[in-house]
């Protein structure tokens, strides 16, 4: 199939027009690019503001936990956490 | 075989697997997604009945047959929660209901605005196929409502699971609703190698890359909200502080 | 796998298997209420009880479609191969209603044996062709059998 013959249409205006259904078609593919753009972007904007907010709190829990305790005491002590 | 199975249960080993295979099955999906579109739109020759509505009907079944796989897909997961407690199945099975929510209303928006041109109506309550297909969204939104009300974390899900297993039967009710009684809407259409006859291959092939591009869409949409998921739920979890701290804010 | 969980999947099979079993029962008691419409054999059987209003759907009948001159009424009969029944539709019709076409009717029967119809609707069938696929199948006599895919489901 030839890529510029095979296409149904002859001129813009009447691939715009979709044969006298322009507005259910291009509805529907107006509905179809909302719903996928927005269950893809939704779940990126989540995952960025939850990674801010989680490391807001690990700075926090740094900060409580004081200076005396060191990298590997750090570790062992959330490690004992996550368990719980 | 259960040692397989145990790791596969482990959220970090889902959420370390996931960062490799994201980019490229986002890849894929624009591919996919892209080509089958712009074939819909300008290839796809038009119907001697429909003329260019059948346009409609690659995006309407793509999406509606898509559809029927979130109450299996969730009832599996519900299994795996309620037999052997496995806390990844869960995360998907959670995700998985407010995404097959948003299948089964595009599936009846779509419906709709084709249905409004071919048949002379919007909507019909008589028909079995579009009352069970609305009955399958107040049913996910259901699973979701359910969530969210019930406090105890563990109790929702064994809920959830249970009310997902049970769905399945309108499953099952949907897509023979056309065989078993007599509907407005049609069948399935079958499909012909032939190319110029009945459903030749010149009809089918968009439709068909459009369901692969709608199942990578709804398996990239899924993986991401469930790695949201993990980080949520395994924040006190050694190896996602170690990843927090690894990323800079809000990237990676 | 540990008993309490061979247990715990032998309740949820249980369960599951049982509640298909029920709603597999009650769909087949409903079916006559699940089904759409009516066929013109079924209404031609006296299964629709007089005087009331119900839906019927069958086929255009080829050659059959009058329309009054400068209003909305149309005059057509719809057939399923078998038996046929007149209708008579005063509205504008659904774009793909023409002859050989699946149509479902909404209305009642007059005393002439005429159904009066308030909503006519129209069906696709599963078949999808090109217009020059159409006409040569139509040459060749060939579509009678997608006419005839109308009955699909019908009756059952």
């Amino acid at each position: 199939m030839d890529l510029i013959s095979g296409i149904q249409f002859d001129s813009f205006a009447e691939f715009l027009d979709m044969g006298g259904y322009s507005f259910n078609v291009w509805a529907v593919y107006g509905l179809f690019v909302v719903f996928i753009t927005v269950n893809l972007y939704v779940p990126v904007l989540r995952r960025k503001s939850l990674i801010r907010d989680l490391k807001r709190r690990q700075t926090l829990a740094e900060q409580a936990h004081g200076a005396e305790v060191n990298s590997a005491g750090r570790h062992k002590l959330e490690e004992a956490e996550g368990n719980s | 075989m259960w040692l397989w199975f145990a790791k596969l249960g482990s959220p970090k080993w889902f959420y370390e697997l996931s960062t490799k295979w994201l980019p490229w099955l986002t890849a894929a999906m624009v591919l996919t997604l892209g080509v089958a579109t712009i074939w819909a739109l300008l290839y796809l020759p038009p119907d001697y009945q429909q003329g260019y509505t059948s346009r409609i009907l690659v995006v309407h079944v793509a999406v509606a047959g898509t559809s029927l796989a979130f109450f299996p897909l969730m009832a599996v997961a519900g299994t795996i929660t309620l037999v052997w407690k496995m806390k990844l199945a869960d995360m998907v099975a959670k995700n998985a209901a407010a995404l097959g929510a948003w299948f089964s209303f595009i599936t009846l928006a779509t419906g709709s605005l084709w249905g409004s041109v071919s048949w002379g109506t919007w909507w019909e309550w008589s028909d079995s196929r579009l009352v069970s297909m609305l009955f399958q969204f107040f049913l996910l939104l259901g699973v979701v409502s359910l969530r969210s009300a019930l406090e105890d974390s563990e109790k929702a899900a064994k809920a959830c699971a249970l009310l997902s297993i049970v769905g399945c039967i309108n499953v099952v009710v949907i897509k023979y609703s056309v065989e078993w009684w007599n509907t407005l809407h049609q069948p399935a259409s079958p499909v012909s190698m032939e190319s110029g006859s009945a459903n030749g291959p010149e009809f089918w092939i968009a439709t068909a890359l459009m369901i692969l591009g709608v199942y990578l869409f709804l398996s990239v949409s899924l993986i991401l909200s469930t790695r949201n998921e993990i980080l949520q739920r395994e924040r006190k979890a050694l190896w996602v502080q170690e990843l927090l701290a690894d990323t800079k804010s809000g990237r990676g | 796998m540990k008993p309490h969980r061979r247990k715990r999947l032998g309740i949820i099979l249980f369960i599951a298997f049982g509640l298909s079993v029920a709603v597999g029962l009650t769909l087949y008691a409903l079916s006559q209420n699940i089904n759409m419409f009516f066929t013109p054999t079924q209404v031609a059987e006296g299964e629709v009880p007089d005087g009331q209003h119900f839906r019927i759907g069958g086929m255009v009948k080829d050659g059959s479609i009058v329309r009054e001159d400068g209003t909305l009424s149309v005059n057509f009969v719809t057939t399923d191969f078998a038996s046929e029944v007149p209708i008579h539709y005063v509205g504008i019709l659904p774009d793909l209603f023409r002859e050989g076409q699946g149509i479902v009717a909404e209305g009642i029967v007059d005393d002439r044996g005429v159904f009066q119809a308030s909503k006519v609707l129209a069906k696709h069938d599963e078949n999808y062709m090109s217009p020059e696929v159409k006409a040569a199948l139509d040459a060749s006599g060939a579509s009678a059998e997608n006419h005839m895919s109308l009955g699909e489901g019908g009756g059952r």
